[in-house]
């Protein structure tokens, strides 16, 4: 069983108040970062603990608080990045829903070391009830004196505000979020200025994921060096990993990234492996945007190691026979699911979600979606499979925001590795609505499903 | 400067720019979209890319988008790679995935940008094989026509309108591949600029609605090189005509006057030309019939202009140098009066014998961009000279610019990256005015009171910057307070600009804007001072120093021959003092081009040509010579330039010659000797028989269609094409097909490029000056070491008479100028006349909002619906100026809200 840091404590009755958070064993790191700690004590052991992004880049924590800028006189400002909107990913959404204060206690310590004043929780639009829960959570907080003017006795002074976004996707983009908290519409922004020199209000800004700032807690608890020691090289710590899809047992789940892909999919501990009998075809670990791998590079990578919940494993082989760690949004499919259908969905996702900002992504997302319902429907041609591997080569890599990519790289591996389900569905245009193409040659699921 | 190599190429190329516009400057074709050079950068098109190598030895390289990136020594990149070739093919196929193809009804036909953009990539094959996506359009207003469907979304017109004009009403709405630029609901475009939007567009969603009455392509059009007559500012034009009448105006892009932007009312403000109430033929009044032809006429002036009689001349601010000078020539310096009133002679004189002091620097528009601090001293730009108001904004933009820069290693051009650096910060604007202009919004500082306040402010400004200058006594504390801050602004600048103007009718205010400037030209501040003037040519009459025409009524009797040139004087002075004049007047002989009072009152009138049919010299406030060329010659009535009728008149007295002989260059040069300050002017053209190989420079473009065909239903035969004896432009589509010396481009052309955005191969590098310098002779420099002659004259407060208003013009882009609201679309967007008065004065006399009250001014009684002016300071009486319809009024008099009306209300 593995350790676990964030959702230990997420099932004590009523953590969600106060009382009883405080009671096991919450604020402890507020009270050992403000009496023990200077800021940058914390941002050292925030370094000390390899933490990566948890939003999806992986990007180290610690590194980039080091890389914000402090002018003399100019505030800096901590934006908390809850606009999970991707889809597969609802892992934040737990984490604030039923132990909010191990959020706000993060934010507290990470203003601490960041030098924030005011911070902000940036929460998408769709999550209305969690803003009630969160806004609880920071009241309580000031009331009992963690939050508000010179937090206990250090001259810190803090205030945490929450921030509703209008349901747009592309403002979980950092630069995009801060256009959005400033009231204007949520297009990204080019870089450079990054946001660590000119961010929200054209002050410096560091912008983290929720789990990222709660992670922040166990690393001042147990010190940034034994919070490295749980994980594998890189990866260190703890993930959350919000599983749906084709399994027994969707939830989100905390892993500490030393269990092998596998083992996720089918111990009981995890996602309980698959319903009914169903065998494995294809699995998108790490949220929507990321490659699609079918069953035989799932379990294993191409060099024949087994694969491992984590960054480097997850993304061993590139994109040509891997994927990505992502924001932990593990979808699974069975043999019953289509993949052009599913590509489908994504695109069309994608679409309703470019910002209408650069061409590549406006205009290719469309229409990869347009192509994608075609040969899902039977209409397709067989140069279609073709331009739609040409559109998605010239959008990735050039668009202003990572939304490009997001939405060029499922294309491209359902593609790469299931051309022969796109070739049926074109070849095959009447059958192909009746019945699933199922698992062909490539997917290799294992001969007998083992219950852990 | 740095070397870069592109395709392998080593080119030497200016540090600090992006590499777009390094490749354009080196004419180099790099399809663009969303980047504008007066715009900047933003990288969202994606249609520059280019592939960048690490080093010499990198063959793979990756593509960047070339505006987002800058000049870097030893850099390699390619233009011509085939990565980057593919890549922009698909940008520009993406784009056309939904544009629908309707290039054939499409006004933008033939000058779009991207026609030009999408064969330049060579895309000429759909894979795309979907329905479009479609979007209902708006009604903008009487001046622009929406066609969303063809937008391609490169975000320029927003850009522009917003972020550039300052416009608040266009917008971008939703999101992803239906994002949609426009209003949040229909209704007219608010900002004065949006005309722009044509040429801003790369496309046709925005296109001229004034064009669409009378369509014509632009290859279609004879179109020869303007300056723009509706205010003081000489902006350059390109005028296209077809069948006579004119078809449209677009910018004529002049690197420093008006750059790529006209505003709506200098666009749109050309259809007086095209006017059915022209006069087109020769009158003489009590004749039958009274239109004669040109022998009678001749025969009548003849007798009326050689029984020795004394002539009296009246000048015209909106005719051409040439036309004024012919007239100062015809009757006698000590005969040459101009038409305004004796007022705004006075100004005019003062604000030229300022200027012509050289002690102080006036500078052109481009260079008031570059000011780091403004100070408008009582002048409304916004409305007397709207484009001023544009570069004021952009001083304002700008420098916060530059402050914000100055702590980052990124570059002007990164648009986006700097306004984020920005923010809301904006460079000092200290705005002075009667009441609420939309440059309020923009300034750090506002001040709205009486004129004499603002003058008086004005002095304790030049007092604190320069304390031997003499002290405002008595000076209010508001008053003091803005003075101090915004001396220390101006001290704190290295480019101040000072900018006043004649609109108040406030001699002082005009003298206190000189001294400051006068004040701060000390050390390495360089001080710029910029007067506004109320006509196109009233530089011409103020440095020729002509009277006004009301010191001539004692001299006219029944003996005098008055001739008027191209003006109603019943735009300069009341009614009844007007009519007085007329009543003096027996013989008056008045040419003009429309029909208006004045000409009523003519006994002889004679058909003058508009700037489009004739050719003249412009002189702009800051004493910049410009040349108009004729565009076309009528082909019905006697329309010919005013300079050519006095030539004819004048030989009728010597009866030598024909008069036809004198060409606008060689008035010019007469003039240069008889009025020394106007030295230089002659250069301002080229001799009509300048010619490049042998070639004159045609008017139509190389592919003019049906010029052969298009009087066929006159006569079969092809007619012997006309010819210009007066400049070296031709009026076919023959001579030469390269580029034409910067003063005469009839229309921007470059192979591949057909639209406007051409101009990039008319400069010497990209958003610069046009190649060989931008065209315009500059009459007033500074001269160094002339000693600043300050004024100390500081105006006493006169208490108001008891009940008395005093009673100035409101004026609006839309109305105030004369030929402009001949437009249909600009009458549209005029005031109805107006009285304004402030809240309290308002409250005072009992009377709302909207109900119709009676200014007595001198005797005479009006009666408008009341105006509240919300910040207008109390004492003052606000009427439009110059609105169609509406009296010319002795503006800053007192007047008197009439009491029977006052009692009515109550």
């Amino acid at each position: 069983m593995g350790r676990k840091l964030l959702l230990e404590k997420a099932h004590v009755p009523g953590i969600r108040s106060y009382e009883v958070y405080r009671r096991e064993g919450g604020y402890a790191s507020v009270e050992k970062a403000f009496k023990h700690m200077s800021p940058d004590l914390v941002t050292e052991e925030v370094k000390k603990s390899g933490l990566r992004g948890r939003g999806g880049a992986g990007f180290p924590t610690g590194m980039k608080w080091s890389f914000l800028a402090k002018p003399e006189g100019v505030p800096r400002y901590l934006v908390c990045n809850a606009d999970e909107s991707e889809p597969g990913t609802f892992k934040d959404r737990y984490l604030m829903e039923f132990i909010p204060h191990l959020l706000i206690e993060g934010l507290i310590v990470a203003s601490y070391a960041l030098g924030s004043n005011r911070t902000y929780i940036y929460i998408r639009g769709e999550y209305a009830w969690i803003v009630d829960i969160l806004e609880q959570a920071i009241a309580e907080a000031n009331a009992n004196g963690w939050l508000g003017k010179n937090i206990m006795g250090t001259g810190f002074d803090c205030q945490i505000y929450v921030q509703r976004g209008a349901g747009a996707y592309i403002c979980g983009e950092e630069t995009a979020l801060i256009e959005s908290l400033e009231g204007k519409r949520g297009n990204p922004r080019i870089k450079p200025p990054f946001p660590a020199v000119k961010g929200l209000w054209d002050c410096p800004t560091v912008v983290n994921n929720v789990e990222t700032l709660a992670a922040v807690v166990p690393i001042i608890n147990l010190g940034g060096e034994e919070y490295a020691k749980i994980g594998i090289g890189k990866s260190t710590g703890t993930k959350l990993i919000s599983a749906c899809g084709n399994i027994n047992k969707p939830g989100v789940f905390e892993i500490d990234m030393t269990i092998s892909v596998e083992e996720f999919i089918y111990s009981e501990e995890y996602c309980g492996g698959i319903p009914n009998g169903k065998k494995l075809k294809a699995c998108i670990p790490g949220g929507s945007s990321v490659p699609i791998l079918p069953a035989n590079l799932l379990f294993k990578t191409a060099k024949g190691d087994t694969r491992i919940m984590n960054y480097e494993s997850l993304s061993d082989g590139g994109f040509a026979t891997g994927t990505m760690m992502g924001s932990g949004g593990f979808i699974v499919l069975d043999e019953d699911q289509c993949v052009v259908r599913h590509t489908l969905t994504l695109a069309r996702f994608y679409r309703h979600e470019s910002c209408g900002q650069c061409s590549p992504c406006r205009e290719g997302t469309g229409w990869m979606e347009k192509i994608l319902k075609n040969i899902e429907y039977g209409k397709g041609k067989k140069s279609d499979i073709d331009l739609l591997w040409d559109i998605q080569r010239k959008i990735e890599g050039n668009t202003i925001c990572p939304l490009g990519d997001a939405a060029a790289w499922p294309v491209a591996a359902a593609i790469r590795h299931f051309r022969d389900e796109f070739e049926w569905h074109v070849d095959n245009p009447v059958e192909s609505q009746s019945r699933n193409f199922g698992l062909a040659h490539y997917a290799d699921p294992r001969p007998v499903p083992v219950t852990a | 400067m740095p070397t870069i190599y592109i395709d392998n190429k080593p080119y030497e190329v200016k540090a600090g720019k992006n590499l777009l516009e390094t490749c354009l400057t080196l004419g180099l074709d790099l399809p663009y979209f969303c980047w504008h050079p007066a715009l900047g950068s933003v990288g969202a098109c994606r249609q520059c890319a280019i592939t960048l190598f690490k080093d010499k030895e990198d063959t793979q390289g990756r593509i960047v988008m070339s505006c987002m990136e800058p000049v870097k020594e030893g850099a390699c990149i390619s233009v011509s790679n085939a990565t980057a070739k593919a890549f922009r093919g698909q940008v520009i196929e993406w784009l056309m995935t939904n544009h629908p193809h309707d290039c054939p009804v499409c006004d933008e036909g033939g000058c779009c940008h991207l026609q030009d953009m999408t064969v330049m990539t060579g895309h000429n094959y759909r894979r795309y094989q979907y329905k479009k996506r479609t979007y209902l359009n708006q009604y903008l207003g009487p001046l622009l026509n929406h066609e969303m469907n063809r937008c391609i979304q490169c975000y320029r017109c927003v850009r522009f309108y917003k972020d550039y004009a300052g416009g608040e009403d266009l917008n971008v709405f939703a999101a992803h591949h239906h994002v949609y630029f426009g209003r949040e609901k229909d209704g007219i475009l608010q900002s004065p600029f949006s005309g722009n939007l044509v040429e801003v567009c790369p496309t046709g969603v925005f296109t001229d609605k004034t064009l669409k009455q009378h369509y014509t392509r632009k290859w279609d059009l004879t179109a020869a090189p303007s300056v723009c007559q509706h205010c003081s500012l000489g902006c350059n034009t390109t005028a296209g005509e077809r069948y006579g009448k004119i078809r449209s105006i677009t910018n004529r892009y002049n690197g420093a006057v008006n750059g790529y932007f006209l505003c709506d009312r200098g666009r749109f403000g050309y259809e007086f030309v095209n006017d059915e109430n022209r006069i087109t033929q020769p009158l003489i009044r009590n004749r039958v019939p009274e239109a004669v032809d040109e022998q009678s006429l001749m025969d009548h002036l003849k007798l009326l202009l050689t029984q020795s009689r004394t002539l009296i001349g009246i000048g015209s601010s909106r005719a051409s140098v040439e036309s004024n000078f012919a007239l100062r020539q015809l009757v006698g310096s000590e005969n040459f009066y101009q038409g305004v009133s004796l007022d705004e002679a006075a100004l005019g004189k003062l604000i030229a014998s300022i200027l012509q002091s050289g002690a102080v620097h006036t500078p052109s528009l481009k260079e008031m961009e570059q000011a780091d601090a403004v100070l408008v001293l009582g002048e409304d730009i916004w409305n007397t000279a709207p484009i001023m108001a544009l570069s004021v904004r952009q001083a304002v933009m700008n420098s916060a610019a530059a402050n914000a820069l100055q702590q980052t290693s990124i570059a002007g051009w990164h648009d986006a990256a700097v306004r984020e650096l920005v923010q809301d910060n904006k460079g000092f604007l200290a705005n002075a005015g009667l009441t609420a202009s939309p440059l309020d919004d923009i300034s750090t500082c506002t001040l709205h009171a009486t004129p004499h306040d603002i003058a008086v402010m004005g002095f304790a400004i030049a007092h604190a910057i320069h304390p031997g200058l003499p002290e405002v006594p008595q000076l209010n504390n508001e008053l003091a307070a803005k003075a101090a801050q915004i001396a220390k602004a101006l001290q704190q600048a290295k480019r101040p600009l000072i900018i006043s103007g004649p609109s108040c009718y406030n001699e002082a205010m005009i003298k206190a804007a000189f001294d400051i400037a006068g004040a701060l030209n000390t050390g390495e501040r360089k001080a710029m001072l910029s007067y506004v003037l109320p006509a196109c040519n009233s530089m011409t009459l103020a440095m020729m120093q002509a009277p006004s025409f009301e010191k001539s009524i004692d001299r006219i009797n029944d003996n005098t021959v008055v001739i008027i040139l191209e003006q109603d004087l019943y735009r300069s002075i009341p009614p009844a003092k007007a009519n007085a004049f007329f009543n003096r007047c027996k013989n008056l002989i008045v040419l003009d081009s429309l029909h208006n009072g004045t000409t009523e009152k003519a006994q002889v009138l004679i058909p003058a040509a508009t700037m489009a049919e004739a050719d003249g010299t412009l002189i702009n406030n800051e004493g910049r010579a410009q040349r108009y060329y004729q565009v076309f010659v009528p082909t019905t009535g006697m329309v010919k330039e005013s300079w050519k009728w006095f030539w004819q008149m004048r030989s009728l007295q010597t009866s030598s010659g024909n008069g036809l002989e004198l060409h606008p260059n060689d008035w010019l040069t007469k003039l240069e000797k008889t009025l020394p300050q106007f030295n230089g002017i002659s250069r301002v053209s080229y001799p009509p028989e300048f010619r490049i190989h042998g070639q004159a420079i045609p008017r139509e473009p190389h592919r003019y269609s049906g010029r052969t065909a298009m009087l066929a239903n006159l006569a079969v035969s092809e007619p012997k094409p006309l010819q210009d004896n007066d400049s070296p432009l031709s009026f076919t589509m023959e001579g030469y097909p390269n580029r034409p010396p910067a003063s005469l481009i009839p229309f921007f052309w470059a192979p591949g490029w057909n639209s406007i955005q051409s101009v990039n191969k008319y400069q010497q590098e990209t958003g610069g000056a046009l190649s060989g310098g931008d065209p315009g002779i500059r009459l007033l420099e500074q001269k160094t070491g002339t000693p600043t002659a300050y004024f100390t004259d500081i105006p006493e407060a006169l208490p108001a008479p008891r009940n008395k208003w005093l009673l100035l013009p409101a004026y609006h882009i839309f109305g105030s100028d004369e030929l402009s609201a001949y437009s249909a679309a600009i009458r549209e967007l005029c005031p109805e006349p107006y009285i304004g008065l402030s809240t309290q004065d308002t409250a005072e006399l009992g009377i709302t909002d909207g109900k119709n009250i009676t200014l007595v001014a001198e005797g005479e009684e009006y009666t408008y619906p009341l105006k509240i002016q919300e910040h207008l300071c109390n004492g003052i009486v606000l009427l439009p100026a110059g609105l169609p319809g509406m009296p010319a009024l002795t503006w800053g008099s007192w007047a008197t809200i009439a009491p029977s009306l006052k009692n009515n209300a109550v």
